[in-house]
């Protein structure tokens, strides 16, 4: 019985430092934190940030997993949305396809001038799929 | 008197117009005697033809080639050891309809790209369970999430390209930039060695 215990507590430990690393791996890949950073000016603060993401995982993980109701007021969701709609915005714009994409794309049929329009084409895309996709599509179309 | 000798450094790259005669000067920066430099400043190291398109590629052997010629100099050879020299064809505009179509295509694109990795991650389960511990209430489409969260979509990005203001946030330039830099630097390397007759590959 204790061994049962021992062993799916070490399982579980093992499954979370797996999913911890692999989380950090790949926001050490795309570059999100330098970038967010750079913008700033705040070289200096990055332990703070490192934390911040750490933290937000491990309440995350906590809430998904326990299901807790907190019962806060409404309005909450709107700054909660946005932040997350921007990260997830950043996440996009830094997978490489769209970095390796633009360049080609451009050069090849002599748009240079005009790469911020069509990144702007992108930009508009994506924020009229997410608006389409939660406000049409998933109530199965028209 | 020692031998005389004269440093030689070629330019990366350079930028001409079709039939534009190519001066050593045009190509590489000298340093020696100045007589024997003005000299070869003014050599014609070659001649931009029909067949040579738009690139061509001249090797600091041929430059050496052409200075030793007439004078018996030593060449110390500083920096690249090739230079790219783009022929500026003008080319026709492409018509505004392509531009328009490129610009629907990635509009369209991203569009359905979001849809997929929505789906693909099941951000509607996550969204509604989220919106579930937050206040307490279940709700199927949780829209004061969703909105704020599909606009903050566009700016994140925008964020992440610099671009939100024509001022740049400061003086280190945008992954984008990088990114074309890189793709540049790709294509003069792939043509320096394709390009090059002095490279034995042509032959």
């Amino acid at each position: 019985m204790n061994a049962q215990i021992i062993l799916v507590m070490i399982i579980g430990f093992a499954e979370g430092i797996a999913v911890g690393a692999g989380l950090v791996a790949f926001l050490s890949v795309l570059g999100i934190i330098p970038r967010l950073t750079q913008i700033t000016k705040t070289r200096h603060l990055i332990k703070f940030y490192e934390w911040a993401i750490i933290v937000g995982a491990v309440t995350a993980s906590w809430l998904s997993l326990r299901n807790p109701i907190l019962g806060l007021p409404k309005i909450l969701m709107v700054p909660v949305g946005l932040l997350a709609g921007i990260f997830i915005g950043m996440l996009a714009a830094a997978l490489t396809e769209v970095l390796n994409v633009l360049p080609i794309l451009t050069k090849r049929i002599g748009f240079i001038d005009k790469i911020l329009l069509l990144l702007m084409a992108i930009v508009l895309g994506k924020i009229f799929g997410s608006l389409f996709h939660w406000t049409v599509f998933v109530d199965g179309g028209f | 008197m020692t031998a005389d000798m004269i440093y030689l450094r070629l330019k990366q790259k350079i930028r001409v117009r079709p039939g534009a005669h190519l001066t050593i000067g045009d190509i590489a920066q000298l340093i020696g005697e100045d007589e024997i430099c003005r000299k070869l400043e003014t050599t014609i190291i070659h001649r931009i033809r029909k067949e040579d398109k738009n690139l061509v590629v001249i090797d600091v052997m041929k430059v050496i080639r052409a200075i030793q010629r007439t004078n018996s100099l030593e060449v110390q050879i500083i920096g690249p050891t090739q230079t790219i020299i783009e022929v500026q064809i003008s080319k026709k505009k492409l018509a505004p309809v392509y531009f328009v179509f490129i610009w629907l295509l990635l509009f369209i694109g991203a569009a359905l790209a979001i849809m997929n990795f929505h789906e693909d991650v099941s951000m509607r389960e996550v969204h509604q369970q989220i919106y579930k511990i937050v206040t307490g209430i279940d709700n199927p489409k949780p829209l004061l999430l969703q909105i704020p969260y599909s606009f903050g979509l566009g700016i994140g990005m925008i964020l992440f390209f610099n671009h939100l203001f024509k001022k740049r946030f400061n003086e280190e330039p945008s992954p984008l930039e990088v990114e074309m830099f890189n793709y540049q630097q790709d294509l003069d390397r792939y043509v320096i060695v394709h390009e090059n007759e002095d490279n034995g590959k042509n032959e």
